[in-house]
């Protein structure tokens, strides 16, 4: 294109407009893709389980930091798929990338391979690279208190838990709920059914169904989306304690608290340090004290004196005068598996294979 | 009631109703393999019937709705079925594949705005007092209508297949599609309908599972259960009259597999997990060693598996 022709009609103050405008229009695309981000899920955002918190914290960081856009892509497998995807964001010029499931963290590296200039934040691995990093949350004192609702509010001292796999990051939850509970109630105990599988509606009904008919009358689990069995929970008229996202409205008479993340403030802080250029790979661990995980809205049905036991119980995680895994513990056979006012060491915490005493089921 | 009523009536209610989605799907295939043609697409019907189900009973409020629209759903894709296999005469395996493949990809793309909705089923019935009986309470409350069609259209259809002309059609087509032909029979018909009658009714199975059993929709949701039906048409013999052992056979093993779990059986959940498998394997020889001398199989549809060896 020829503009010369235009030239000598063009005023200087026109001129001078012109060439700010271009360079406000370069430097806010030049801004604009330096603050792409990508998000990308293993299910859909919107099942009120991990994913849906996740996309929470996406919602949280576009809505409170200025100029940033971000990109999601959900259901995306834990295979060769997910690296197209992640190149797909590179060249839509995302600089930063949340690969937010665990399988994620392989294919991940691949990519962070190719693309040095781009930032990988993955979701809970152990792994980093030059230009990889992880982050995830410890929930744990959050199902504790959530127990403590739990044991408090049942009747019948039966409570219900519905898991998929025994791997240690449930069986951290279904132990910290259990020792919740037996702190107010010791009489609770927790029985586990394993579904062995993330996702299925049908046998997660199944199994809410099953554990209200020995007694139950508590529910709450640890699969992909806690929909299934809150509802099934509320239609057996039970209570029921939700994971990973406030699904109360899924059971409006018989939800009592959930253990919930609030991943927001720490991917705001990943977003500014890669903008500050201050990032640097490490694994970033947040929890109860930091804010990162907490505690839902309370149900209707929960007393002011329940709650404020809960409460204070929280107060007390967050000035660190609790500790949710000092001893005395004891394994669900009555082996001590760490001694009194000794912690539970790191190790075994981050590979707990053992259930506690107070829960019924098989580990294995 | 005694603790005993509870646990059993628990579990009779728990086997009735996770065999609920597995036997309409298992009806619905009996008939389409009643004509000689085997629909792998099920499963994908299935998915199809799940999404439609849900997604109608949210639109209109009314699950009734949601079931007709799941019916609706599951017939439409397997005309497609229908379309390969008799219209053009293709592989029934490789259509049925094609079948499943679109049902679970269709369903998983347009199921993205349903995730996470809230849909109102069916209300529990009630007979007043007598809900506290023992065994017959838990039976009548928890009960839900599709688990009550399911159990009646078992009967209904076996009555009709082996009572009525067009049933006599369906077997004289399964049985031989040269003879039936001869005999006058408008064989592709018959053929197209046992196929558009399977859609039908692993729609149902599907709207069951999203709108009835479990009020939720999930991508993939019917996690196999429509193959497994294909695969316990053989433990039904094709007669409808055994698709409720048959379906119960599974469901009932997967709801024990759950209930010896909250009883606190100490057995490791990862061998409890292939019970409904076991079980149904060992009904599937033992009946094998029987029907190997008595048949059952419908005659055209071994030769389909004959000519594919």
């Amino acid at each position: 294109m020829n503009l010369s022709g235009k030239e000598p009609t063009m005023g200087l103050v026109k001129k001078a407009f012109l060439a700010f405008a271009l360079t406000s229009l370069a430097a806010a695309l030049a801004r604009g893709a330096e603050t792409k981000i990508g998000y990308i899920y293993v299910g859909p955002k919107n099942d009120y389980g991990y994913n849906y918190a996740m996309d929470q914290g996406r919602l949280y960081v576009e809505k409170n930091m200025p100029g940033i856009k971000t990109l999601a892509f959900e259901n995306v497998p834990e295979n060769a798929e997910v690296e197209r995807v992640m190149e797909r964001m590179v060249k839509g010029g995302c600089t930063l990338i949340f690969p937010t499931s665990y399988g994620y963290l392989d294919p991940a590296l691949t990519v962070a391979g190719k693309y040095p200039k781009v930032t990988f934040m993955h979701g809970g691995g152990f792994k980093t690279a030059a230009n990889l990093g992880t982050f995830f949350a410890g929930i744990d004192d959050a199902m504790y208190l959530a127990g403590i609702t739990a044991g408090s509010m049942t009747k019948t001292n039966k409570l219900g838990f519905l898991a998929a796999h025994p791997i240690p990051q449930v069986l951290r939850n279904i132990n910290a709920f259990t020792r919740g509970a037996q702190s107010v109630n010791p009489a609770a105990t927790t029985t586990v059914v394993w579904t062995g599988t993330w996702s299925d509606p049908g046998k997660e009904a199944e199994a809410a169904n099953s554990l209200v008919d020995a007694g139950a009358d508590v529910l709450t689990g640890h699969v992909d989306s806690p929909i299934t069995y809150t509802q099934t929970a509320e239609k057996r008229g039970v209570m029921v304690v939700g994971y990973h996202a406030d699904a109360g409205k899924f059971a409006p008479k018989g939800w009592l608290v959930g253990a919930v993340w609030n991943w927001g403030p720490m991917m705001a802080r990943i977003v500014k340090s890669v903008q500050d250029g201050t990032w640097k790979p490490g694994h970033i661990r947040g929890d109860l004290m930091a804010g990162d995980a907490g505690l839902s809205g309370f149900g209707p049905s929960v007393p002011a004196k329940v709650k404020d036991l809960v409460l204070a119980k929280e107060k007390d995680f967050k000035a660190g005068k609790a500790k949710l895994w000092m001893g005395p513990i004891a394994r669900q056979d009555g082996v001590e598996a760490a001694p009194k006012d000794s912690l539970l060491a790191m190790a075994k915490l981050e590979g707990m294979d053992f259930f506690v005493k107070g829960v019924v089921g098989t580990v294995k | 009631m005694s603790e005993f009523d509870t646990a059993f009536g628990g579990f009779v209610i728990s086997a009735l109703r996770s065999s609920t989605p597995l036997l309409w799907v298992l009806l619905g295939e009996i008939l389409t393999q009643r004509v000689a043609v085997v629909n792998l697409g099920v499963e994908g019907q299935m998915l199809a019937g799940a999404l439609a189900g849900f997604a109608a009973t949210l639109a209109t409020g009314n699950p009734w709705i949601g079931l007709a629209a799941g019916v609706a759903a599951g017939t439409a894709l397997s005309s497609l079925h229908a379309l390969l296999c008799v219209g053009l005469k293709a592989n029934a395996f490789a259509g049925g594949l094609a079948v499943w493949m679109l049902g679970f990809g269709l369903s998983a793309f347009y199921g993205i705005p349903y995730v996470g909705q809230k849909i109102n089923g069916f209300r529990a019935f009630t007979l007043g007092p007598l809900d506290h009986l023992p065994l017959i309470g838990a039976l009548i409350t928890q009960t839900t209508p599709t688990v009550a069609m399911a159990i009646l259209a078992s009967p209904l259809l076996g009555w009709w297949l082996y009572k009525t002309r067009t049933g006599l059609s369906f077997r004289a087509v399964g049985e031989s599609l040269s003879s039936a032909k001869a005999l006058g029979f408008k064989t592709s018909r018959v053929q197209a309908l046992g196929i558009l009658a399977g859609g039908a009714f692993s729609g149902m199975g599907g709207a069951a599972l999203s709108v009835d059993y479990t009020r939720n929709w999930v991508e993939g949701m019917t996690q196999g259960r429509g193959l497994v039906a294909v695969g316990l048409v053989i433990v039904a013999r094709w007669n409808p009259y055994l698709a409720v052992p048959a379906a119960l056979l599974f469901g009932g093993a997967e709801a024990l597999t759950l209930r010896m779990q909250t009883s606190g059986v100490p057995i490791s959940s990862h061998l409890l997990h292939t019970l409904p498998y076991l079980a149904s394997l060992a009904v599937l020889i033992l009946s094998y060693a029987r029907a190997n001398k008595k048949g059952g199989t419908p005659a055209g549809l071994s030769a389909v598996f004959s000519q594919s060896q």
